[in-house]
């Protein structure tokens, strides 16, 4: 190779490292004596928020914006719902015998929802197969008043928490009946519509998008499919008058009440044939 | 040459039949969207195919294209065997299993999570699985193209680098720094929440994890578009490459400020403060440089060419150029979509006007422009540029090529251009149906039919790229050997060591991202935030 | 093209280049100076609120339990809105707003990430559980805006929205709590 004027390389090398690092360096100086220093003390001079906290503020160490005071809270109101989904919670119903539970079935259920989840009559809904977290959270939501029924109030006081885990359980693993063939060929288009893709202009999300298994909504949501029709027309009708009210935030409040009596009827018939 | 001529076609067929799958995907959700497709399809099944879409198109058609075009420029740039061929093959079959791994949940609707999968909503582990395997794929390519370079430099000591490996190396590095993040949010915190190992996950943790590797990610797409805006875009139009330092100095800028601004796609989340968010703004607009200074050094090397074939005034080397070569067709193709798309970017990275368009359409069109548009266009002149080295054959006529990249442009342009409309009206994204009879939406129906008729255009598009390519593999003409490379009007004989390596950057980028992210995630560690309860979708 | 030619032409090209540079920087700097320039006159900040709550204990008591939700008007005549974003429906589905007074909108999730905008308007962030969102706006036109949550949040992401209901000062009449609640529901 012939040579060259050029320098050799480490010879070049220095510069770039220097000035490399004053660019970089300057750059990121200036992003944060801008935006730490200057914008949030300068935001903050107009709202009487001093500098110390409008700095602060801005680097997230406290809450709130540099340029605006904050709010502060309310008086705590009573809750609808006691029940709250921690890891604690989870590993209590993860911790659960249905073997016990099936002690306190025989005792104090099986009049009602029946052995094996089998309800004796309309008004009591079937449990074979329900989600046991659902379960848990009935029995809760009645234990602390949060849900009234004339009998269930005063059977859940009677349960203490882990034995409302072990009922649940137990319920849970019993098998679901396999629904007829014949009534699962018909469903209204309509009232199939709703359960797979809601109603956008009433805010109606799909009834599978929870209710489905597997579908990632709310962890208290009940399995729906061959649940008593008579029992789901009734629960749908007391949420949609606000008469029941232990669903968190309003959820199913809110859809109820945008239901019409033809859906609603629709949807336990087509949850009563065993549709998923 | 014909070192690697199957490790590079194993890799291009897997991109681009992913990504021929993902286009179909990509028009089946325009048309449901659309007022046209009202009743088609559950939110079950078009959350599937966005899920599917994304991961095809951002992480499959990217790496395995990337990977192999990693190997042919390593063997045709540095004139040598590729080292460590056998840990190539095992490096895509890894990267395959990862595939696999994540496709089937995918199609099993178990991963309905989208191709960002922000927690508390949490797939099947096999699908997170996958994907830490497709990258633990990509990072053997990485270290493969550092020693191909470590050992060229041995061989030829004291010469720079060629620029279309010293790139490809660039954007090794680029990529092992981009997927640090994900790699922690996955391998700490949602692998073991979806396998059941714990029951809580810091939900803005992952997204602060997951906005590290979501910006820079893009740019490990776009630097092998810009290697051919450098290299093979001035040796088709027949001229020189304006500046070699330049091109150097760009692909750097692109691994340095790259990396510390992915804060600017949590401008409006609520776990950091609007200091960092502005330090990071502030970085944000430093890695548009590189883009400014690649428009003017490519479009002073074409007016060479313009030039050397006659090009006389202001503005005639413009029509001296050889338009009717695919390379060059495409690389104007992509100046325009990236004129809209880089404008677009501008827009995005204000907060003030972030406000108005996030999470709106606007982003969806912004992205699909600038890389669907202008880097996937480029992936095609590529493709098309080096099919005949790979393949031994060529093609008897340029004119389905050519065909084929007008039709992605015009679908892109018709595509996103009312998309970017609509995001302004205030259209919001990743919505299966909308209610086209609210007043406010409703005036929105004919721009989104537009759209989707644009998306017709690309999936004839992306058919029909196909159908050129693989014509090739069985096709009549013999292959005539033409470099790929353009030479620099004046090749360096020497240059730093800071253009030829990459040691002085790989420190300044730890000491960027210790300033710029340090506190910003540490602040999750020494202040944690109460967990979300995950929620599965299996 | 001889050494001595190939220098000072080399270093004229570099010379071109540094010169575009220079206006990438001219350009980058009045950029940046817009951002900065808003954010001193006009208080233009991204939505930053570094706030941490508990998601699992949201409806228990406290500041977003059910009944605290919607528009309250403060002692000081400060506007708050609490707003509960969850799967798959903002609780409550429908506010109050005054028009032409700041309101002071507070966002939490009790599941997973949910985002919102208000048409019409530049009120757009994240909601992330485990933090409180707050934005600040004063809205300028009465009527009905929509505000719907656009990050996916799951299958019923398509249905969820609320309506932000702008009212002229007159008729923004809060309660003896302070409470403002929309006409119909």
């Amino acid at each position: 190779m012939p040579p060259t004027s050029a320098s050799e390389p480490h010879v070049l090398d220095r510069p770039w490292r220097i000035w490399a690092s004053i660019v970089v360096f300057g750059i990121v100086l200036s992003g944060v004596i801008l935006g730490v220093l200057i914008i949030p003390v300068i935001q903050g001079r107009s709202e009487g928020i001093d500098a110390y906290t409008a700095i602060c503020r801005a680097l997230g160490i406290l809450p709130g914006s540099p340029a605006k005071q904050q709010v502060s809270d309310r008086t705590p109101p009573t809750p609808v719902s006691q029940v709250v989904w921690t890891p604690d919670v989870l590993q209590i119903l993860a911790d659960a015998r249905p073997e016990r539970g099936r002690a306190k079935v025989l005792e104090v259920c099986v009049a009602c929802h029946g052995e094996q989840g089998v309800s004796v009559a309309p008004e009591y809904p079937h449990l074979a197969g329900q989600s046991g977290a659902a379960i848990y959270k009935q029995l809760s939501d009645y234990r602390t008043g949060s849900r009234t029924h004339e009998s269930m109030t005063i059977i859940a006081k009677d349960l203490d928490e882990p034995t409302l885990a072990d009922v649940a359980a137990y319920y849970a693993a019993q098998p679901k009946r396999n629904p007829n063939p014949a009534t699962l060929a018909e469903s209204p288009p309509a009232i199939v519509r709703l359960v797979e893709l809601g109603d956008p202009s009433r805010n109606i999300p799909p009834c599978a998008a929870c209710h489905r298994p597997g579908s990632g909504g709310p962890i208290e949501t009940p399995i729906l499919s061959e649940q008593g029709q008579d029992y789901i027309v009734l629960q749908l009708k007391m949420y949609a008058s606000g008469e029941r009210r232990n669903d968190v935030y309003g959820r199913m409040r809110a859809i109820a009440s945008r239901l019409t009596q033809t859906e609603i009827n629709g949807l336990a018939a087509y949850y009563r044939a065993g549709f998923r | 040459m014909r070192n690697v001529e199957r490790l590079c076609l194993a890799h291009f067929w897997v991109a681009f039949a992913a990504f021929l799958a993902a286009a179909v995907l990509g028009t089946w959700q325009m048309w449901v969207r659309s007022p046209l497709g009202a009743n088609v399809g559950t939110p079950g099944q078009y959350f599937l195919s966005v899920t599917a879409h994304g991961v095809s198109m951002a992480y499959v058609l990217t790496i395995f294209f990337i990977m192999g075009f990693g190997y042919f420029v390593a063997v045709t740039a540095l004139g040598r065997p590729l080292p460590g061929k056998l840990w190539a093959w095992i490096a895509f079959w890894i990267a395959i299993i990862g595939v696999v791994m994540a496709l089937v949940p995918i199609l099993m609707g178990q991963a309905s999570v989208l191709y960002t999968f922000y927690p508390p909503l949490t797939a099947s582990p096999w699908f997170y699985i996958g994907l830490v395997f497709i990258v633990a794929g990509s990072w053997i390519w990485c270290v493969l193209m550092l020693v191909a370079m470590r050992q060229w430099k041995r061989d030829n000591p004291g010469r720079p680098v060629p620029l279309a490996m010293f790139a490809t190396v660039a954007n090794s590095v680029l990529w092992l720094w981009t997927t640090v993040g994900v790699a922690i949010e996955l391998v700490f915190q949602v692998i073991p929440a979806s396998l059941g190992f714990g029951q809580t996950i810091d939900a803005g943790l992952a997204r602060t994890l997951f906005s590290w590797t979501l910006h820079a990610i893009v740019y490990f797409w776009l630097i092998p578009a810009y290697i051919a805006f450098y290299t093979m875009v001035p040796r088709a139009a027949g001229g020189r490459l304006y500046s070699d330092t330049m091109g150097r100095f760009t692909f750097i800028l692109f691994l340095v400020y790259s990396l510390p601004v992915g804060m600017h796609h949590l401008l409006m989340d609520p776990e950091h403060g609007n200091g960092w968010k502005f330090i990071q703004v502030l970085l944000t607009a430093f890695v548009s440089v590189p883009t400014l200074l690649t428009i003017f050094t490519v479009t002073a090397s074409l007016e060479i060419a313009g030039r050397l074939r006659g090009g006389r005034g202001v503005f005639g080397w413009i029509t001296a150029l050889p338009w009717q070569r695919p390379t060059v067709l495409a690389a104007g193709l992509a100046f325009v979509m990236l004129g809209f798309g880089g404008f677009g970017g501008i827009i995005n990275m204000g907060y003030g006007v972030n406000a108005m368009v996030h999470n709106t359409s606007w982003v969806t069109a912004h992205f699909h422009l600038i890389f669907g548009g202008s880097v996937v266009i480029m992936y095609f002149a590529i493709a098309y540029e080096i099919w005949p080295s790979l393949t031994g054959h060529d093609h008897a006529s340029s004119a389905p090529l050519r065909m084929q990249l007008w039709l992605w442009f015009l679908g892109m342009m018709v595509m996103t251009l009312p998309w970017h409309w609509l995001g302004l009206q205030g259209q919001w994204r990743r919505i299966a149906n909308f209610n086209y009879a609210d007043p406010i939406i409703s005036g929105w129906g004919p721009l989104v039919i537009v759209s989707l008729g644009g998306g017709l255009v690309l999936l004839a598009s992306a058919l029909l790229f196909v159908r050129n390519l693989v014509i090739l593999h069985g096709g009549p003409l013999p292959a005539l050997q033409r470099p790929l490379y353009a030479l620099a009007v004046h090749p360096p004989q020497r240059v730093p060591a800071a253009l030829n390596g990459f040691g002085l950057w790989n420190v300044l980028v730890l000491i960027l991202m210790l300033l710029a992210y340090g506190y910003p995630i540490a602040q999750f560690v020494i202040t944690p935030s109460p967990g979300a309860m995950v929620h599965r979708v299996h | 093209m001889t050494e001595q030619h190939a220098q000072p032409h080399e270093r004229r090209i570099l010379g071109t280049e540094l010169l575009w540079a220079f206006g990438v920087g001219v350009l980058i700097a009045a950029i940046l100076s817009v951002v900065v320039f808003t954010a001193l006159t006009r208080d233009i900040n991204p939505p930053s609120n570094v706030e941490r709550i508990d998601p699992k204990t949201l409806h228990l008591s406290g500041e977003f339990a059910e009944q605290n939700l919607g528009t309250t008007v403060a002692r000081d005549g400060g506007v708050t809105v609490r707003i509960i974003t969850t799967q798959f429906m903002f609780a409550p589905r429908c506010l109050v707003v005054p028009e032409g007074r700041r309101v002071t909108l507070r966002f939490a999730s009790p599941d997973v990430i949910h985002g919102i905008l208000i048409t019409g308007t530049n009120v757009n962030t994240m909601v992330v559980p485990g933090f409180v969102a707050q934005v600040y706006s004063e809205f300028t036109h009465s009527g009905d805006l929509l505000m719907p949550c656009h990050e996916y949040c799951g299958l019923g992401h398509s249905e969820m929205w609320a309506t932000v209901r702008v009212v002229p000062e007159s008729e923004f009449k809060p309660d003896l709590d302070g409470r403002v609640a929309c006409a119909q529901r």
